[in-house]
């Protein structure tokens, strides 16, 4: 069954041929965690670098609450925090607008990953920025395959499937 | 922030479909059509609400942005299907996905949010200036949440203010939004006495 994780939300499974997914990207992330060696996954689509306030009621949009969340959702799948492996997908810059959101997929894509090094959760695969919108979905089961998608694309293997250990970006 | 009356909501509509009416008058000028307007719909939802009443967030839209500033901001979001934005673009015998298509997409924006925004700030008193329209082809979803979070805020709810055009005998529609960042909602609430 296919879960689409809208803004600000988080999923996780480790029910083997489920699909999570976040569907355009923008400049928002989708914030993939796996655990290949226990079939577990989880997913966030983050929109903003930080919170305003300690306790806000969707902590899943703020990269600085997002990921301590995120991977105590994984871990209460069955997740074992250092098997986790990370994937970064979106912080698009698809348009000028201005103001303090000048490069704000930029700015996201800069708080994911420094609070995953702080977590000590290694990021094995990017698609991020440019100016194109993205969609990520994890294929979770034995294999655990991450695809990411531009619009009218095809669907590309970005972690997991056959073995792959090297980290690798696509069109980053 | 995110309750508005039924009455705050009328009048924004009632301002939306002024704006509307004078920018779809430009719009036939401009191609020499007749250009329908349908009754505009306003309504604050959840950013990822927003979202789904637009579309299937994966579906392929042509998006032209018309970032106004002045003494409120806002962004008028034109929103073309990619058969809509083919047949609008083959009155001029063009493709929309060539820079003479996105082009011309940039232009139909100009006049669409021009006339729009200069309407609303005659009935609000407001100084309002749109900035030159920026073109792009890409999913629903992406163009949306890139517009709606792009000045970087943590907005929870997004005042819509959704009209359609249809450009008679070219069965050509266009969803036509205006997106004020929250402050803008209360300033033109303010103007109006609401």
């Amino acid at each position: 069954m296919e879960t689409v994780v809208r803004m600000g939300e988080a999923m996780a499974s480790h029910t083997p041929a489920d699909v999570l997914a976040c569907i355009g990207l923008g400049s928002c992330i989708g914030l993939a965690l796996v655990d290949r060696s226990k079939g577990v996954a989880a997913l966030a689509h983050v929109m903003l670098p930080a919170s305003a306030v300690p306790d806000p009621p969707q902590p899943h949009k703020f990269a600085d609450l997002a990921v301590p969340a995120l991977i105590d959702l994984a871990l209460a799948h069955g997740a074992q925090h250092r098997r986790l492996e990370a994937a970064l997908v979106g912080g698009a810059a698809m348009f000028q607008l201005g103001g303090s959101g000048q490069d704000i997929g930029a700015r996201n894509t800069a708080a994911v990953t420094r609070l995953l090094e702080q977590a000590r959760v290694p990021v094995r695969a990017t698609a991020i920025g440019g100016s194109n919108g993205r969609t990520v979905r994890i294929h979770v089961g034995a294999d655990m395959t991450i695809t990411v998608r531009q619009a009218g694309g095809r669907e590309q293997r970005l972690l997991g499937g056959r073995a792959d250990t090297e980290p690798k970006a696509v069109f980053a | 922030m995110t309750a508005f009356t039924d009455l705050q909501l009328d009048a924004l509509r009632e301002l939306a479909n002024i704006g509307s009416g004078n920018a779809g008058t430009a719009l036939g000028s401009m191609l020499g059509k007749t250009v329908d307007i349908s009754v505009p719909t306003a309504a604050v939802l959840p950013l990822a609400d927003a979202i789904a009443v637009a579309g299937r967030p994966d579906e392929l839209r042509h998006g032209i942005v018309v970032p106004v500033v002045g003494d409120m901001e806002a962004i008028v979001l034109l929103l073309f299907p990619d058969a809509d934005a083919r047949t609008l673009c083959g009155i001029y015998g063009i493709e929309p996905s060539t820079p003479d298509g996105r082009s011309m997409l940039g232009e139909v924006g100009n006049i669409l949010g021009t006339n729009y925004i200069n309407v609303l700030g005659q009935m609000v008193s407001m100084t309002l200036e749109p900035r030159p329209p920026q073109v792009v082809e890409d999913m629903l979803g992406a163009i949306l949440e890139s517009v709606l979070l792009g000045r970087g805020e943590d907005v929870d709810h997004a005042l819509i203010l959704d009209s359609s055009l249809m450009v008679e005998g070219e069965q050509c529609s266009l969803s036509f939004l205006l997106l004020p960042n929250h402050g803008g909602v209360r300033q033109l609430l303010e103007q109006l006495g609401l």
